[in-house]
């Protein structure tokens, strides 16, 4: 079963389309091993990778400049993780993305229960406060911005990955 | 057929056909995959989902005046008490406390709370999330026949902003104190086109054993919202509460209130200057236990600039000044969600720490009122997820009371060995 899973997501990771591109996109069940597949699957590209969570109350704020910052930066890939630590809520996660224009990016969302392992495995010394967003550079270079992220910010990390060209 | 059994089997079924697709074409599977994967055991934090204490996701302890072991849990959305004679060998059957199912505060530093009065009493309060945006709001009922039976729940205030992370603790003369925090003050901000941060400190009290609360009041305004609140008395009707306060420029680190009585808030006093400026939740609050000498004995977890991980400090003079904070435990492990108890034969801290593999509680204990502790052991291993690590004291011994995923609720005697 699980391994089946792993396969499916696999399958998924690999075929599906460029992140911000028309197609609708999906929720995908972030588990053990989902980190290093999606750092594999945005290996080169430079990628914004956000952490949140539908009870909090600054990724609320921050989440609607986020898609507006993905659709001003169709080069950048831009992914969003939902950390909460109950999964069972793919409808309330759903209906935040597509409220703040995040619907089209690619966004998983924290499906194991044994959340410190997750983390863990994205950065061993992360103890689940969001929002955290992680900006990787072309050469897997990662800044972590914790808390909720100045858009000028992003926005210069942003020229700076294609100034570096 | 009951819900239960029909859930499972839509569950088999999805995953039985999801195998299959997953064979065939495994190029259409994502949306697939994730709703399997949703209702799969694996994605929750529960063992399983009914309301029993073995599927419990949130346990919390409280040892009656007659030694008897009260817990109250979280588990197939409900919330229910049931008790130990033995210290946690055998339970008492299960009441449950709520009837309806709700969608109970499922966030990190939520859990049930409970007080066992000496009349035997017994006062809960807990927090749900009553709207689709996550709005909380903190319930409350009381048992009045030794926890055979529960009063219909009601709300801790009438107001009916998002509420969350109640506390309750039991002043010397047998009243109930209540401490939440309160997003109510954000309504009058936004009409004046005001910032709004965090959410308000508000407090009640009751002089019938949880039977009917004050009015709420405001203690203090701008706190983090999202981290649990640490209470406890420095005297009779005294409460003191420390929380993740938000301080100029968005720092969210400590502080610490010492009520002169329970309808009057004191000053707020910083537990230290760990300089962790971050728009964000936590979800990592602190703990707060006073020792019979008066000591204030604070444990908190920080990410600031002028420190980084588990901390703890005391207080002999009622929260003015702390000492220096002392690091806990290994920095290479995560630790994480402090506890601190003073009990009768010393002081005991427990946190959690993980290895990649496994969560260990950790446990120290100081002779000598929290000046010197002694060296980290490892009292307790699990490999999947748990609930924090709390202490419960029966006025004798102090136990570790912790609840994991993968093997069950576990009640811990802290060894007299150091």
């Amino acid at each position: 079963m699980r391994r089946h899973l792993l396969a499916a997501i696999f399958f998924a990771v690999f075929l599906a389309p460029a992140p911000g591109s028309e197609k609708p996109s999906q929720l995908k069940p972030f588990v053990r091993g989902s980190w290093q597949e999606l750092l594999r699957s945005h290996a080169g590209r430079p990628t914004l990778v956000h952490f949140w969570g539908v009870t909090c109350g600054p990724c609320k704020v921050e989440l609607p400049l986020l898609g507006k910052f993905m659709k001003e930066h169709a080069n950048i890939d831009v992914v969003t993780i939902s950390a909460d630590l109950v999964p069972d809520l793919p409808g309330a996660t759903r209906g935040m993305l597509e409220k703040s224009g995040l619907w089209p990016a690619e966004n998983w969302i924290f499906s194991d229960g044994f959340v410190e392992r997750l983390r863990f495995e994205i950065d061993p010394a992360w103890q689940g406060d969001i929002p955290r967003t992680l900006l990787i550079a072309r050469d897997g270079t990662v800044t972590t911005i914790e808390g909720s992220a100045e858009i000028p910010d992003l926005e210069q990390w942003s020229a700076q990955q294609f100034a570096a060209k | 057929m009951t819900d239960e059994t029909r859930t499972g089997m839509q569950a088999m079924v999805r995953k039985s056909l999801l195998g299959t697709i997953a064979l065939a074409l495994g190029v259409l599977l994502g949306q697939t995959a994730a709703s399997a994967q949703m209702s799969h055991q694996h994605a929750s934090e529960a063992a399983c989902d009914e309301t029993v204490l073995r599927c419990a996701s949130k346990v919390t302890p409280a040892f009656g005046p007659d030694g008897t072991l009260w817990l109250t849990w979280m588990a197939g959305g409900q919330i229910s008490v049931a008790s130990s004679k033995d210290a946690g060998r055998s339970f008492s059957n299960p009441v449950q406390v709520t009837r309806e199912k709700l969608n109970l505060d499922w966030g990190p530093d939520a859990r049930p709370k409970i007080v066992v009065e000496k009349n035997g009493g017994i006062a809960l309060a807990f927090a749900i999330f009553r709207d689709k945006a996550f709005n909380g709001q903190a319930l409350y009922t009381r048992s009045a026949d030794g926890g055979r039976s529960f009063a219909a729940l009601r709300p801790l205030t009438s107001n009916n902003e998002s509420q969350r992370f109640e506390a309750l603790g039991l002043d010397a003369d047998g009243s109930v104190f209540a401490a939440w925090l309160d997003k109510r003050n954000r309504v009058p901000a936004k009409e004046s086109g005001r910032k709004y941060d965090g959410a308000g400190l508000f407090f009640a009290s009751s002089k019938d054993g949880g039977a009917t609360y004050t009015e709420a009041r405001l203690a203090t305004d701008n706190t983090c919202e999202c981290c649990r609140l640490g209470l406890a008395f420095a005297g009779p009707g005294r409460p003191v509460i420390v929380f993740r306060n938000i301080f100029e420029g968005g720092v969210r680190d400590h502080a610490i209130m010492t009520f002169s009585d329970l309808a009057s808030p004191g000053d707020v006093r910083r537990v230290s200057r760990d300089d962790w400026q971050i728009a964000a939740c936590p979800h990592h609050g602190p703990s707060l236990s006073i020792s019979a000498t008066g000591t204030y004995h604070v444990a908190w977890f920080t990410n600031g600039k002028a420190r980084k991980g588990l901390f703890y400090a005391r207080s002999q003079d009622e929260g003015r000044t702390f000492s220096d904070p002392l690091p806990i435990g290994r920095s290479d492990r995560n630790p994480a969600r402090p506890y601190v108890l003073a009990g009768p034969r010393g002081t005991t801290m427990v946190w959690k720490e993980f290895d990649g593999e496994k969560t260990t509680v950790n446990v120290m204990t100081s002779r000598d009122d929290g000046k010197s502790w002694s060296k980290p052991s490892v009292v307790a291993t699990t490999s999947d997820t748990s609930d924090h690590p709390l202490l419960v004291s029966d006025g004798q011994k102090t136990y570790l009371s912790w609840m994991t995923k993968a093997d069950g609720y576990r009640l811990l005697p802290i060894g007299d060995e150091s």
